[in-house]
């Protein structure tokens, strides 16, 4: 792909300069001037176009080839599973790349720890940074946490519990009293009301390494070496187990979507309309 | 400027030689100003291209309504500040900032005062900036380490050519003392870098970035929202002592890539950014 820049580079160069290059051989008078100027300015445009090629490159051709607002740099899917689970796989030109998400377990907090323990942290946070001459990412995520699950579960509860009250005030004999269940009703939707009214969040810690290859397995051949190197040191140096993330729960790190779950959203806009309206 | 975009500009530059070499060709009076007025452009939008990209791309995407599909489902705006997904209806609008730390750890002559402190407050800080925010993000530090042979010979090499400037200017009848004193800063600099290394601090190249995204039943909205909340990272984030910009043009699409694919060479990393080292 470099070398493809630079053949764009030089190509575009050399035309801007063969066009000055046949102004300036052609003898006074033989065009008029104000060509020539016409002449030097479309070699200029070339030059200009020349040198932007150095990083937008990538653009000049399917903006020639479509000459549409809206551009498609590429049709493709941005990545797909690898088969073996453990890796996403992007495919630029002829090379793939895979990338393997390692999940870093760091379940401490700055209000728990003394000063020195403080440095100490501060201390191995750099020495995990330096560690590997390869590119490596660390990331810290933050995203809302998906209770639709649990709020499932608390909803059932609640209609279980209600259930029990109706046959209670029906006269029906159970086997727990009135008040125990009242209580139990006002407890659960208490609850219901506390989790359901604020999103939560988690932390997630984890690194990131890539690999390439021109073929599928070449690539996660070698972001499989460098997750296991990085692992080890990572570990060495925290003293916590970390671990590859696969299947499914890639895709919380990947997908803009993941990071907020529907519920959630449609709860927002639900809250906003009702701000709007009232 | 890289060395890359160096030869790249070097030789972009030879077009304007050959025109100022060969001036007397173009023939005299308003064509001659005609020839010098192109010739002036030309270095003008190079030097825009080379040192203010990221304001000219987004100008001409904006003006022209010009958007990128960097792959199925997403979406670059006309103003290159954020890339869109629309999953079933709603809007996924993903922006980024940058979190260098040039500020105080590169342009120092010497380790700032006080840095045990700063360490010590850090994870601290860290916690409040994390907890004063209500809407998902990622802090992002992309690493790699350098060798630390070739990083003290590159700084043994740079601060004897300032040594040789400063005996230069030493001679020369013409300098002041804003220049001895500048070339002197210049090797405060290099000789701090190196100690550090001696220190058994090791050299690494490092790009730090911010992402957050938001949602919103439109485009607009979800624009808006993202606006909102990168300026809320932009005032929480404050507190760690970190350069904040917003991303826009090329580095964009480069960011966006690197959510699905990472560099894996350290010439890869550094050809698209400012490289802190």
């Amino acid at each position: 792909m470099e070398n493809a820049g630079i053949f764009v580079f030089i190509g575009l160069l050399m035309i801007a300069i063969f066009m000055v290059l046949v102004e300036i051989t052609i003898p006074q008078g033989v065009i008029d001037p104000s060509y020539r100027l016409v002449i030097l300015a479309v070699a200029f445009f070339f030059d200009l176009m020349a040198f932007s090629s150095r990083f937008y490159g990538y653009l000049f051709l399917p903006v020639l080839k479509q000459r549409k607002r809206h551009i498609v740099l590429s049709n493709e899917d941005a990545y797909w599973l690898s088969t073996t689970g453990d890796s996403i796989l992007h495919k630029e030109g002829d090379m793939f790349t895979s990338t393997i998400y390692i999940k870093i377990p760091l379940y401490i907090s700055a209000t728990e720890m003394g000063e020195t323990e403080k440095m100490e942290f501060t201390r191995q946070c750099a020495r995990v940074v330096c560690m590997s001459h390869d590119p490596i990412r660390f990331t810290s995520q933050m995203n809302v946490m998906n209770k639709d699950d649990y709020l499932k579960t608390i909803r059932d509860t609640i209609g279980e519990v209600e259930n029990k009250e109706a046959l209670i005030a029906s006269g029906v004999k159970t086997d727990e009293s009135e008040d125990r269940v009242k209580g139990k009703a006002s407890m659960w939707h208490h609850m219901f009301d506390r989790i359901s009214g604020t999103a939560s969040f988690e932390m997630i810690t984890y690194a990131s390494v890539s690999g390439k290859g021109s073929k599928e397995f070449e690539a996660i051949s070698a972001a499989q070496a460098r997750s296991r190197d990085a692992m080890s040191a990572i570990g060495s140096i925290f003293g916590v187990p970390p671990s590859i993330v696969t299947g499914e729960a890639l895709l919380k790190f990947v997908e803009p979507e993941y990071l907020i779950p529907y519920s959630t959203i449609s709860e927002q806009i639900t809250k906003q309309i009702r701000e709007q309206v009232s | 400027m890289d060395d890359t975009t160096m030869m790249y500009f070097g030789m972009s530059m030879v077009i304007i030689f050959i025109v100022a070499a060969n001036f007397g060709t173009f023939g005299g009076g308003i064509y001659g100003y005609g020839v010098i007025l192109i010739c002036i452009l030309g270095v003008v939008f190079l030097l825009m291209m080379t040192f203010a990209d990221f304001i000219v791309f987004p100008l001409m995407t904006g003006l022209f309504g010009i958007t990128f599909q960097p792959s199925r489902n997403y979406k670059i705006t006309r103003g290159q500040e954020a890339v869109i997904k629309n999953v079933n209806g709603l809007y996924y609008a993903t922006g980024y900032l940058t979190a260098n730390l040039f500020a105080h750890t590169f342009k120092a002559e010497a380790a700032p005062e006080g840095e045990d402190e700063r360490r010590m407050v850090a994870p601290e800080n860290w916690e409040k900036a994390v907890m004063s925010l209500d809407f998902p993000f990622k802090f992002h530090v992309m690493s790699s380490a350098l060798d630390v042979q070739q990083v003290r010979d590159e700084l043994e090499g740079k601060r004897s050519y300032q040594e040789f400037q400063m005996s230069r200017a030493m001679q020369s009848k013409n300098t002041t003392e804003v220049i001895m004193a500048d070339l002197q800063r210049n090797i405060n600099v290099i000789q701090a870098k190196m100690d550090r290394i001696s220190q058994e601090e090791k050299p690494i190249a490092n790009l730090m970035y911010i992402e957050t995204t938001a949602v919103g039943v439109s485009e607009k909205a979800a624009l808006d929202n993202l606006s909102a909340q990168l300026k809320q990272l932009s005032i929480a984030m404050g507190v760690l002592d970190v350069q904040i910009l917003r991303v826009v043009g090329r580095e964009l699409y480069t960011l966006f890539k690197f959510s699905f694919a990472l560099p894996t060479t350290y010439e890869e990393l550094s050809s698209n950014f400012d490289i802190q080292q």
